[in-house]
């Protein structure tokens, strides 16, 4: 059956509206993380600093209405693309980054009505306020991927190849899509981790040190920086900077945890699934495929984090980066392997 | 080797060995026992683990021959002299080198020391009661305490069985002064999993090993209206593995009735199909099926899966005295996705004395491509044109040295002329040789394989996920509770409780579960001492 064009029109113009509801959403989370400091730099009056909060707030409030909206575009987006192309919409690279996306805004909003994350974050059982400032930050790689997948990685509506015909397609691929979104919320919640551990240990922001170590007499190409670079580096320099206004590192990190002890499983169940399938298509359940081989690269570095978080020495800032690693795994898996090596799973749709 | 193991060390939820204290014997023994230790440390498995990721790496950059033989003897060409020193150290088999080898069954050593005392372990600790209440239960981070008209005993048996229906291992003890404690433990199921989960990952090396061991695969190319038999024979490429005997070939066989492809407008393919029929064995009757992309056959423990195309053409050559000296399907095999394809048809014998080639290129739809070439511009056979070339000269047929039945070295030969068929037309050389291009058809080629670890393999993968399900997300935690009664004094005629508890890794998420089971044990009492603290530790 020939793809509905009209269809796939609506389906790209609603995923426009969904990434700039993301957008604006992002902006609205960066607006609330950063007041929550100016308002006390500013000092003033308990009453200043109360209403300073209650408008931030109500920002804050706005940018989950804006994501809910996108997640409702996006959504839609999706569903509308499935239709006109008869098909499940996930059978290019543009439609799993469609889906995959999807998939970390759902679990940020997901995370968002979670008392257990509200308290372990900070306390607050009450408000979602200690989960949003994860929003920014959320957003950010979303907005990416999606201008991404809309530009550089878009395919014309169209029906599957042979080799994806398969009601395995709705198994495995769905647990490709739906782990690759929990680990890129993991990565963010891992970055930010590692920022406030840096914090925490009392070391300046990374930027800082890096410019300070560019400018330093020891350094023989000195970096020349601008009065206005300066100044923005003595403001976020100072000590407290934006990091305050975020979770405790030991919290960052056992909701990073979390996420990732329901991604990993569902990781190992879409390369099983995976195998299965490629046993029914291409008769061997495993031939070191690059597709299949860096997702097992994947699968050990997650096993290694696993494991590294509970190993003496290894737990913290280097667990981290180990999922990071891993995480670096993934998008080379999902990037590089599509668009650059040939192989068995080169369904990217582009040419 | 897993995530428990050291965690489990530093908590005081432990299960795990204790450390064995060093020394003892000297000399050799204790140095293999301090290398034991080591090997199966966590720290050598995260080591290991990160090895083998890396050691994965270049078999995805590096062209494979088990992916891609025709790369890699392309790039040895390229390359003559850092090519030899690559197949050295098994560059272009990555993942069959020894030293890929080497890393993973170190691993596997390592994951087998560390499992062993580690189910000892956990045995003993499935059949230990709870542990005691700790001295001071309101030190713990998530903790109450309310009083009560109720007895101690009567507190404690609410608290059983509140517990044992949300099953908890439950241990009431009854201490001196009438004071009374329960304690309670669940989550085993976590270390379960997480022994079933690296216990199954040997499973899956067994079924590894037995498809290494006993299967095969093999290929063949069959025309429309050909058929196969499954022996050794009539295999085009057939791999056994180590252990296998001729006699483990069921005795099966298929002929292909025909073979359908289906493409888009821009010439990608959307489905292909492959008419049979096939018998068990050559008494049982001829049964029909279709074999797709996603959709092999099963029969007899093998698996015949449909893995290429291509076209065949129907040529027929007679030479001047009338004789017919060939007439058959040319496989010819495709260049491109979009079908210009290749062949040649060698006439040894042509009238006693004269050889006979023909090399022919073959456009299923002929249209020029970017540079002005001719070329196929889509893959179904639309306005098939077949160009050939004759040869005349010695084919070397007769050298003994085998021969591609798919190309001609032309090197030696002499080109007795040139010409562009379409089906149905004849061309007439100058000796009176005729030679005609009668039709297409198409053959496909089909993998037979024969994996016997499969079985054990699927089992494995289920148990995996089973064992990773139950530890990464069954948490393991305690539950204590006190209760002193009236006559201590201090609380004014009134029953005295107190609990708290633990859950190892989220210490502070124990809360919300301490106050769902307090006010199940006490729904009037528990109440009034309000929310049980919820403070991160």
């Amino acid at each position: 059956m020939a793809p509905n064009l009209h269809l796939a029109h609506i389906s790209d113009v609603l995923l426009t509206w969904a990434v700039f509801s993301y957008a604006f959403a992002m902006f609205g989370y960066a607006a609330e993380f950063a007041s929550g400091r100016r308002v006390e730099v500013r000092g003033g009056g308990a009453e200043a600093v109360k209403q300073g909060t209650r408008r931030a707030e109500l920002v804050g409030r706005g940018a989950v209405g804006l994501t809910v909206a996108g997640w409702g575009f996006h959504l839609s987006s999706v569903i509308t693309r499935g239709l006109a192309v008869h098909r499940v919409p996930w059978g290019n690279m543009y439609e799993f980054s469609c889906m995959v996306t999807l998939v970390a805004v759902t679990i940020y909003l997901f995370l968002l009505t979670q008392p257990r994350v509200r308290t372990a974050l900070t306390g607050k059982r009450r408000t979602s306020e200690s989960v949003r400032c994860l929003g920014a930050f959320v957003m950010a790689p979303v907005v990416l991927y999606l201008g991404l997948a809309g530009t550089v990685l878009y395919a014309a509506p169209g029906p599957l190849v042979p080799a994806l015909n398969s009601y395995w397609i709705k198994i495995h691929v769905v647990a490709a899509i739906t782990a690759t979104g929990a680990f890129m919320v993991s990565g963010v919640i891992t970055v930010l981790y590692l920022l406030k551990e840096r914090y925490e240990r009392g070391l300046p922001p990374l930027h800082v040190s890096l410019l300070a170590r560019l400018r330093s007499p020891m350094n023989p190409d000195r970096v020349s920086l601008g009065p206005g670079t300066a100044a923005a580096i003595e403001m976020t320099s100072a000590r407290g900077g934006l990091m305050r206004s975020l979770p405790s590192a030991a919290a960052l990190d056992r909701l990073a945890y979390r996420v990732i002890t329901f991604a990993f499983p569902v990781w190992t169940f879409a390369i099983i699934a995976g195998a299965i399938w490629a046993e029914q298509a291409w008769s061997r359940y495993w031939g070191w495929d690059p597709k299949e081989t860096w997702s097992f690269i994947t699968w050990l570095g997650y096993a290694a984090y696993l494991h590294a978080r509970a190993t003496a020495g290894w737990r913290g800032r280097r667990a981290a980066t180990l999922s990071l690693i891993a995480f670096g795994a993934l998008m080379v898996d999902y990037y590089v392997v599509n668009t650059v090596i040939t192989g068995l799973h080169s369904y990217a749709g582009i040419s | 080797m897993s995530e428990t193991l050291v965690n489990d060390e530093l908590t005081p939820l432990s299960t795990a060995p204790t450390p064995v204290a060093p020394g003892g014997r000297r000399g050799v023994r204790p140095t293999g026992r301090r290398l034991w230790r080591q090997l199966t440390s966590m720290r050598t498995a995260l080591l290991l683990l990160t090895l083998l990721a890396l050691a994965a790496i270049p078999g995805t950059f590096i062209p494979q021959r088990g992916l891609d033989p025709v790369k890699v003897d392309n790039f040895l060409r390229a390359h003559p002299h850092l090519g030899p020193l690559m197949n050295h150290l098994s560059l272009f088999d990555v993942f069959a080198a020894p030293w890929f080898a080497a890393i993973y069954l170190l691993l596997f050593v390592s994951l087998v020391g560390c499992l062993v005392p580690r189910i000892r372990l956990h045995a003993a600790a499935l059949r230990r009661r709870a542990p005691d209440a700790p001295r001071h239960l309101m030190r713990l981070s998530a903790s109450t305490r309310w009083e009560t008209d109720s007895t101690p005993g009567e507190v404690a048996d609410a608290a059983r069985a509140v517990l044992k229906s949300s099953h908890w291992r439950v241990d009431r003890r009854d201490e001196a002064d009438g004071v009374t404690t329960v304690a309670a433990e669940r989550g085993y199921l976590r270390e379960t999993g997480n022994l079933i989960f690296h216990v199954s990952l040997l499973v899956l090396l067994v079924g590894i090993a037995l498809t290494g061991l006993y299967g095969y695969k093999g290929t063949v190319l069959v025309t429309d209206g050909g058929s196969f038999a499954n022996a050794r024979e009539f295999y085009d490429v057939f791999e056994p593995s180590r252990l296998f005997s001729d006699s483990q070939l069921a005795p099966f066989s298929f002929s292909l009735d025909k073979f359908t492809a289906a493409y888009q407008p821009n010439g990608e393919p959307t489905s292909f199909n492959a008419r049979i029929h096939y018998r068990t064995s050559p008494s049982a009757a001829a049964v029909p099926y279709d074999i797709e992309v996603n959709h092999p056959l099963n029969i007899d423990g093998a698996k015949v899966f449909l893995v290429g195309h291509g076209y065949s053409l129907r040529i027929s050559v007679t030479n001047a005295a009338g004789h017919t000296v060939y007439d058959g399907d040319t496989p010819f095999l495709p260049d491109d996705s979009l079908f210009t394809s290749h062949g040649v048809v060698k006439i040894p014998d042509l009238d006693g004395r004269k050889q006979l080639g023909l090399t022919g290129f073959f456009y299923p739809t002929e249209g020029f491509g970017s540079n002005g070439s001719v070329t196929s511009i889509y893959p179904a056979p639309d306005r098939p044109v077949l160009s050939l070339a004759a040869w005349s000269g010695d084919l070397g047929m007769k050298s003994g040295v085998p021969q591609s039945v798919y190309s001609l070295n032309v090197a030696a030969l002499k080109n007795i002329g040139t010409t562009q068929l379409t089906p149905g037309k004849s061309w007439r050389l100058r000796d009176g040789t005729k030679v005609t291009f009668r039709g297409v058809d198409q053959w496909a080629t089909f993998q037979v394989a024969h994996e016997p670890g499969k079985r054990t393999l699927l089992a494995g993968a289920i148990l995996v996920i089973a064992g990773l399900l139950a530890s990464l997300r069954v948490r393991r935690r305690r539950f204590w509770l006190r209760a002193v009664p009236a006559s201590s004094g201090d609380s004014g005629g009134r029953t005295v409780v107190m609990a708290a508890g633990l859950a190892r890794g989220e210490a502070e998420s124990f809360g919300v579960e301490l106050e769902d089971l307090v006010g199940r044990i006490a729904p009037d009492d528990g109440a009034q001492a309000g929310a049980p603290g919820t403070e991160e530790s």
